[in-house]
């Protein structure tokens, strides 16, 4: 097992390693933005009736968290508070550190997305086990071709597709938001509030699940496909175990390898996240990093988009860990 | 993007044979599923469309200030939109933009990708490590939010740019798969044969690595081509990227965030028009994918 | 904690969202104890921030004017007199020359049951001064508060004295239109010695400058860390209090200590978030809001809001969208080019495209919107401007008299360069960027041709306008009341006009957002005026004695078109009859121009079934 805890750490160092070099990359990607955040809001008291003079003036004070630093200089502030797990305090949540902003947003974005996966993770298997078995029939080749066509579909087509069906013309199910707007209930552990919150979600994790679903089958199959070409299943035909006791080697087989994607499927879903909660109008960590873009807010669009990054980077030293334990002939 | 379709690494086609056999084999391949041809003439009609629709139409969308929002009719088939204009006209005209970028974006980033993974490779040692750390990270930083900060210091004025920028930020996948291919090359004593000979480096490249990963690029070329449809759009119709002319994306954004076509049916297919299209295209890349990958890999035939 | 809850409480949802089988939870709005039920609207100027801190001086704090937010007074938007406003924590003022008194609601309370005091006023003008919303410390206008004293005169009554040598036609509009915010819970951000600071900034005198600047300087420290502030809980002296904010609404509940609320029917406030218009429409489609804000809106949609049942109720909105011209390149800077842009023009059709509900073509360029202008010239004067009704040939005239040339169809520039227009708008900005694609239409179909850009956003937008990347672009005009804002925003900064104190110096050099080049003086009627200089003397002047002055000011602007204004914006509200009634109604502009909260506080919105 200490190879596998050297195969941990090294893994650590390069994520974090990479964590640092998008850090740094953002930070002056988003510094070489036009506009200032006081600039942006200036103009939007004008336009609700304030005078030039006020209006300036409102903005410097407020948006005097801009700090009048040298980039450098302001560079290594960045990196030394990300050393100490701060994000820096948000421009135009004035004085509300970033880190509590994102904390608000993370909830709507990961349970959509986790639970989208999950849930397209059964079906998928499950369906791409029928084609496999089924693949020289035309239900089999059928299912194929239907999960190619709808993983190519893009997100947000999927999402007006679905809003179109469910809401716009069945007015079934609600679309924008995450709770009822006449709940006025604390948000917690009642009834009330989870059912609606669970009754707004259907949507977006529907959307989640659909755009997942198609890889999920295709991976299914094939990895199925190449169990079943297995010494062991030749073998066990001629041998005539059960064909129960099959199917379970099968299974087992061939759904390892996914679990790896499962992974890594989480960091490419929450880099995607930004269209769906854009069309679902849901609070989460896409919907915030538009936002500030938007006000200019430096400190929460690095930090919105740092958390996505890492997210993926994440992902993928979980896949690559799963990975090596899974197979062991990675393991050396 | 979306989860890709995994595809197996093709074998490399052998010898080519003499070119007559090589074009009854891709007839026959196409033939045999009627799919194939539906998906091959999705794609030469969308090509059609991107070349000489503008051409038919004329750039400039007629307006109609007084005829906002119509339902289809004889006149206008697909009705029309927030200034009056031909829904039909403006899904075409609009076409160009997005298949020109798209197509432009899987090129940029088939290039680059093959030559990275092509120079990782073939040198391995210290220039692969490096290459494939820089890979590591393209692919590391999520392609749609990086797109979204970018748009803003930007201005994507043409396909090209916008292109350009895209195949930038999404070659990371074509290169890792093209090196992997190029190592299992190598393992064959492909090589080795070749240097024997006293061949120089950038002819085997040249000569003899590209035109056995070549099939290979080429599906994935048109695989990212999925991928690139969804973030090219995907950005219009978040609305945070200017545009100078009409194009989907643009139509989607329009009918949704303006038009009400989630909430009231008039702009209904303003909005249907735009997303009915890049329907059909995906459906034309997949099936027309389907025979590529046959043709490619031969092992698909014997079932 | 509430972070955690959301969590628990979003896995709960999906621990159910396996098993649940689309139920749909139905939570009617419960009747709180005076029978008034729930009043669910929008807050056009602040969508919900969820985190951000409940303090009217946070840029996206969660305070809802009118709700829980309170001031003096609330203004009428009288393009008349600036000063006119609603009675608010101040049931009624007298203007004296340079000195205001207020007579205070003898009964206002906090949330908290404390009562409202001379000193929660007072610390307010204070904080007011520190923020910005007022001008403080030489080297600016002299448009601020310019408070010299707040001092109770009685025991409700409160007099606010002007500082020495300033004289603000403004100064009670200012006073009124300050947040007043609880000593309780803001005073010990303010220092104790913040009135020494303040009268130190407002030294004049040039011997003190170093002085008044140092206290400057300790004025916006104390204001940044306002800003910053975030209260554990909301204390208000309005009719209803913040209860909690979700991602989605802020929940206010009434105040049972407000001091008038015997007139407040909803037990309690729903303001929504929205961040997109659209999200406001599909609100109305279902039925959800009372009243809902002025957003733009296409026909198709709006039809089916009134089909709902909704009612609008249209107030006149101080604001225009114009088209803008960098006067400093070719061939901008003639204004017969100007003029012939603007028959060209069908505004009408780019209004019906552009802004179809909430937008009124416009017509004469003025620099105030039509009704303003109406007002203070009279109908005869107005009649005489020029309207640049469409004209094609009146257009090609003025610009072969400017020197250029038509040639094939298309125009080009006296230098023999095909006249080629980038229209530059904004993002975001939905009704610019469909009326731009009539424009560019109508353009190219003249010979000119136009095609529409966009930029990313509006921070974008502002600064590539100061760096005079664009030469034409759209532009907010006529923004206010105040006839002076309006004709500021034409010829003040981004003209070149700096005014200090009475002082107008007009510059050419770019940057500071002088981005226009007009020029310093127009000759109107045969005499020669400086906008800029009239524009800035329009602040010490009454009612009568600026009627002159704008009337030159407008005629200039009709003979200049320095922007071409192509609709007014109409302040549409719509409301909805389900729990309650009795609403304003079309016409009451001052009414519409505040939020419901200074309805219910007038006698509107009482509970149905009453």
């Amino acid at each position: 097992m200490k190879g596998l805890a050297r195969t941990v750490a090294i893994r650590l160092v390069g994520g974090a390693v990479m964590v640092w070099i998008v850090a740094t990359f953002t930070f002056f990607l988003v510094h070489a933005l036009p506009g200032k955040p006081g600039d942006v809001a200036y103009e939007k008291y004008v336009a609700m009736g304030m005078n030039s003079q006020e209006a300036k003036a409102k903005a410097s004070i407020i948006y005097g968290y801009t700090s009048q630093d040298p980039l450098f200089t302001q560079y290594t502030h960045y990196i030394s508070d990300l050393l100490h797990g701060h994000l820096g305090i948000s421009i135009s949540y004035s004085g509300v550190p970033v880190a509590d902003v994102i904390g608000d947003a993370l909830p709507w974005t990961v349970i959509p997305i986790l639970s989208g996966l999950l849930i397209s993770f059964c079906i998928g298997v499950s369906s791409g086990v029928v084609a496999a078995v089924k693949r020289s029939s035309r239900l089999g080749s059928g299912l194929s071709l239907a999960a190619s066509m709808i993983a190519g579909i893009p997100s947000f087509v999927i999402a007006i597709l679905l809003i179109t069906v469910f809401y716009t013309n069945m007015g079934a199910l609600p679309y924008g938001g995450t709770v009822s707007e006449t709940l006025l209930v604390d948000p917690g552990w009642n009834v009330e509030y989870v059912s609606s919150v669970a009754y707004h979600a259907i949507l977006p994790v529907a959307t989640y699940v659909l755009i997942s679903y198609g890889g999920w089958m295709l991976s299914m199959r094939s990895s199925v496909v190449s169990v079943l070409g297995d010494d062991f299943i030749l073998a066990s035909e001629l041998r005539g175990i059960t064909p129960s006791t099959r199917m379970r080697y099968i299974g087992r087989n061939a759904i390892l390898p996914l679990f790896t994607t499962l992974a890594l499927s989480f960091g490419t879903l929450f880099g995607g996240a930004i269209l769906i909660e854009a069309t679902f109008n849901y609070p989460g960590v896409g919907q915030l990093l538009l936002n500030s873009i938007g006000k200019r807010d430096y400190p929460l669009m690095t930090g919105a988009f740092l958390l996505i990054t890492t997210a993926v980077v994440l992902a993928n030293i979980v896949a690559d860990l799963l990975y090596s334990v899974i197979d062991p002939r990675v393991r050396r | 993007m979306t989860t890709a379709t995994l595809t197996k690494p093709p074998r490399p086609a052998d010898a080519p044979s003499a070119r007559r056999s090589r074009w009854t084999g891709i007839r026959r391949v196409l033939t045999r599923k009627p799919g194939r041809i539906i998906g091959l003439s999705i794609l030469v009609f969308f090509v059609l469309m991107g070349t000489f629709g503008p051409m038919v139409y004329g750039d400039q969308l007629a307006i109609d200030p007084d005829a906002i929002y119509q339902s289809p009719s004889a006149e206008h088939w697909l009705g029309t939109d927030f200034a009056g204009s031909d829904v039909l006209q403006a899904t075409v005209v609009g076409s160009r933009y997005v298949l020109l970028t798209c197509s432009l974006a899987a090129l940029f980033a088939s290039t680059i990708g093959t030559t990275v993974g092509l120079l990782a490779g073939f040198h391995r040692g210290l220039s692969d490590s490096a290459l494939m750390r820089v890979t590591d990270f393209v692919l590391t930083v999520p392609g749609l939010p990086l797109l979204v900060v970018l748009t803003t210091m930007w201005k994507f004025d043409s396909p090209l740019e916008m292109g350009f920028v895209l195949g930038v930020v999404g070659w990371g996948g074509i290169a890792r798969a093209v090196r992997s291919q190029a190592l299992s090359l190598r393992e064959r004593g492909f090589l080795e044969a070749a240097r024997g000979l006293g061949l120089p480096s950038r002819h085997i490249i040249v000569r003899e690595l590209l035109p056995n990963i070549a099939p290979y690029v080429a599906m994935h070329l048109l695989l990212s081509v999925i991928g690139f449809v969804e973030a090219q759009v995907g950005l219009f119709f978040l609305g945070i990227v200017p545009f100078t002319s009409t194009n989907w994306g643009v139509m989607i954004n329009q009918a949704v965030f303006s038009g009400g076509a989630l909430q009231s049916p008039e702009a209904i297919f303003y909005l249907l028009a735009p997303l009915t299209c890049i329907l059909l295209l995906i459906m034309g890349v997949v099936l027309f994918l389907d025979a590529i990958d046959e043709l490619f890999n031969p092992r698909l035939r014997e079932r | 904690m509430v972070r955690f809850k959301h969590f628990v409480a979003a896995s709960a949802a999906l621990a159910t969202l396996g098993t649940l089988a689309a139920c749909a939870p139905d939570s009617g709005a419960k009747n709180g104890a005076n029978g008034g039920g729930v009043f669910t609207t929008v807050d056009a100027n602040n969508p919900i921030t969820p985190g951000a801190p409940m303090n009217p001086y946070s840029p996206n704090g969660n305070t809802f004017l009118s709700y829980n937010s309170m001031r003096l007074g609330f203004e009428k938007k009288n393009p008349m007199d600036a000063n006119d406003a609603f009675p608010g924590l101040a049931k009624s003022w007298e203007i004296k020359g340079d000195t205001l008194v207020a007579h205070m609601q003898p009964d206002a309370k906090w949330s908290d049951g404390k009562p409202v005091t001379v000193e929660d006023i007072k610390m307010s003008m204070a904080i007011a001064l520190t923020q910005g919303t007022a001008s403080v410390g030489s080297g600016q206008l002299s448009e601020g508060l310019n408070v010299a004293s707040v001092t109770a005169v009685g025991k409700h009554d409160i007099e606010f004295k002007q500082a020495a040598g300033t004289n603000n036609a403004n100064f009670a509009k200012q006073i009124l239109g300050q947040s007043i915010v609880p000593k309780s819970v803001y005073g010990h951000l303010v220092p104790a010695d913040i009135w020494d600071t303040i009268a130190a900034s407002q030294q004049v005198d040039a011997a003190q400058a170093k002085a008044a600047q140092a206290a400057v300087d300790k004025l916006n420290e104390t204001g940044k860390a306002i800003a910053a502030f975030a209260p554990k809980k909301d204390v208000s002296a309005g009719p209803f209090v913040v209860k909690r904010v979700n991602p989605g609404s802020a929940i206010l509940v009434r105040n049972k200590y407000f001091y008038d609320l015997g007139k407040i029917a909803p037990s309690q406030v729903v303001i929504r978030h929205y961040s997109g218009n659209e999200q406001i429409w599909g609100f109305m489609k279902n039925g959800d809001l009372d009243a809902a804000p002025f957003t733009a809106i296409p026909t198709n949609v709006l039809n089916q809001i009134l089909a709902k049942g909704y009612k609008r109720a249209d107030g006149t909105s101080y604001v225009n969208a114009s088209i803008a011209f960098n006067q400093s390149k070719a061939p901008y800077d003639k204004k017969e080019v100007r003029q012939a842009l603007a028959y060209i023009l069908d505004r009408e059709a780019i209004t019906k495209v552009g802004q179809p509900v909430g937008g009124m073509a416009s017509t004469a360029p003025a620099g105030m919107i039509r009704k303003s202008t109406e007002q203070w010239l009279g109908a005869d004067e107005v009649g005489k401007l020029n309207p640049y009704a469409h004209d094609e040939a009146k257009a090609t005239e003025l610009l072969k008299g400017a020197g250029l040339k038509q040639k094939g169809g298309k125009w080009y520039l006296a230098n023999g360069k095909q006249w080629k227009i980038t229209l530059q708008t904004v993002n975001g900005f939905s009704d610019w960027i469909a009326a731009s694609t009539v424009v560019a239409n109508e353009l190219t179909a003249f010979g000119i041709e136009t095609k529409p850009a966009l930029s990313a956003d509006f921070g974008a937008y502002q600064t590539d306008m100061a760096a005079e990347k664009f030469d034409v672009g759209w532009w907010l005009t006529a923004v206010g009341a105040d006839p002076r804002q309006n004709f500021q925003r034409l010829y003040g900064e981004s003209d070149g006009f700096v005014a200090n104190g009475d002082k107008v110096t007009h510059t050419e050099k770019k940057g500071d957002g002088n981005w226009m080049h007009g020029d310093e003086t127009f000759t109107v009627d045969g005499q020669s005026i400086n906008p800029g200089q009239l524009t800035a003397s329009l602040a010490g002047l009454d009612t009568e004695a600026k009627k002159p002055v704008i009337t030159q000011l407008v005629k200039a602007t009709n003979q200049e078109v320095p922007v071409i204004p192509m609709w007014d914006y109409t302040n549409v509200k719509f409301t909805y009859d389900k729990n309650f009634t009795n609403w304003p109604k079309n016409g009451q502009d001052a009414i519409l121009a505040n939020q419901p909260g200074v309805w219910m506080m007038q006698g509107y919105i009482q509970a149905k079934g009453k």
